[in-house]
């Protein structure tokens, strides 16, 4: 049966977007069928990173119970070279629907979660999903909580910045931990330590040492992703690039370990 | 039926509600337990009380685990529980009640199974 993969961060700008939708990329072009999730009300991403057009139905409309969650998805298979299958659901980036998802009580997100945890039957069993990644939003809010709780797997996002550290750890902790979730960290936008001669392996020992949890990617921090403005899915359109080359060891990794 | 036949199922049926009331007597004598154990201050019921995340975080470990697991299956007995969490399945009974007692979550027994489940759709409105 497939998984569900919750990537998570502490704190905003880690990473999170760019990595979901690249390791989405990187699963379809394994030949995965891969479901990408934004559930990031508060901050929707994927609709403009995807260069949407009309969309139907939101994800929105499916945890506010009105609409069945085939009709929130969107068939992208064909803008991804590889075998597999691109599926994305998205949040409604209008002011109105954010206003909206912000002030939900918490009955409504106790329904959420329902129907978060129903998408294991409907996606995983039923219609044969390999991988459902959710692109929550950072820290304690309650739709990434929803995330984390349906999921198998935690992928969380973070940098070196010294409040980001600390606040993924607290997070190890006294979230993940709480909910007896699988745990695993990207570190992202690493500068390269040119003074340093420890190997790569090294490297990830010194920092799994650091968060006590595997840590199954590190990314330095790359110009040619900031100068693409978001606007480049690396996985697909620069299969070469260092940055998409540590992607595909990330997901064979998550793929051998899940 | 013969009037013989029906004379001989009267002891059966007898015997299983007799069965019936004491599995009732035992899982409120479990739930006493756990009150003695954990204190009645943890275990008092929350009008309308939504089993959301946030209250999913500040339970004691021990409810958490049953109440994720709950939410998990959707609606399952002590004994599925108990071979999800791997405790024993008194024990899963006890924290299960605990929780039907608090408002979290509701039960449901259908012959002699006891279903428990979370009253997502209830609440709706």
């Amino acid at each position: 049966m497939g998984k569900i993969i919750a990537v998570h961060s502490y704190k905003g700008g880690t990473g999170k977007t760019l990595l979901s939708v690249n390791l989405a990329t990187t699963f379809v072009r394994h030949g995965k069928k891969v479901c990408l999730m934004d559930i990031d009300f508060r901050a929707p991403s994927l609709y403009t990173i995807l260069k949407m057009g009309k969309v139907e139905c939101w994800l929105n409309d499916y945890l506010n119970g009105t609409c069945e969650i085939d009709k929130a998805l969107v068939d992208l298979s064909d803008r991804i070279q590889g075998n597999g299958k691109l599926f994305v659901g998205f949040a409604n980036p209008a002011t109105e629907a954010i206003r909206e998802m912000s002030a939900k009580d918490r009955k409504w997100e106790m329904r959420a979660l329902g129907r978060l945890l129903a998408l294991r039957n409907s996606l995983l069993n039923n219609k044969s999903f390999d991988y459902l990644i959710f692109d929550t939003s950072p820290g304690l809010q309650y739709s990434s909580i929803n995330a984390i709780v349906a999921a198998d797997l935690v992928l969380v996002a973070t940098t070196l910045d010294r409040s980001d550290v600390d606040g993924t750890k607290r997070m190890l902790h006294e979230l993940y931990d709480l909910f007896e979730k699988k745990t695993e960290i990207v570190l992202n936008k690493v500068l390269n330590d040119f003074s340093s001669k420890a190997t790569k392996e090294e490297k990830q020992t010194k920092f799994e040492d650091m968060y006590q949890v595997p840590v199954v990617g590190i990314v330095p921090c790359f110009c040619d992703i900031l100068k693409a403005e978001g606007g480049i899915i690396f996985a697909n359109e620069r299969q070469t690039h260092p940055f998409a080359r540590i992607l595909d060891e990330i997901a064979t990794k998550i793929d051998n370990n899940i | 039926m013969s009037k013989q036949e029906v004379l001989g199922k009267k002891p059966l049926q007898i015997l299983e509600k007799i069965r019936e009331n004491l599995e009732r007597l035992n899982e409120k004598i479990e739930v006493m337990i756990e009150l003695q154990k954990h204190g009645r201050k943890d275990i008092q019921p929350i009008p309308e009380a939504p089993l959301d995340v946030m209250t999913l975080l500040s339970m004691p470990d021990h409810l958490r685990k049953t109440a994720m697991t709950v939410c998990k299956l959707g609606r399952a007995t002590a004994e599925e529980i108990a071979q999800q969490t791997h405790r024993a399945r008194a024990v899963e009974s006890a924290y299960l009640n605990q929780l039907v007692i608090m408002g979290y979550l509701k039960k449901e027994r259908k012959g002699r199974k006891a279903y428990f489940y979370v009253d997502r759709e209830i609440q709706e409105g």
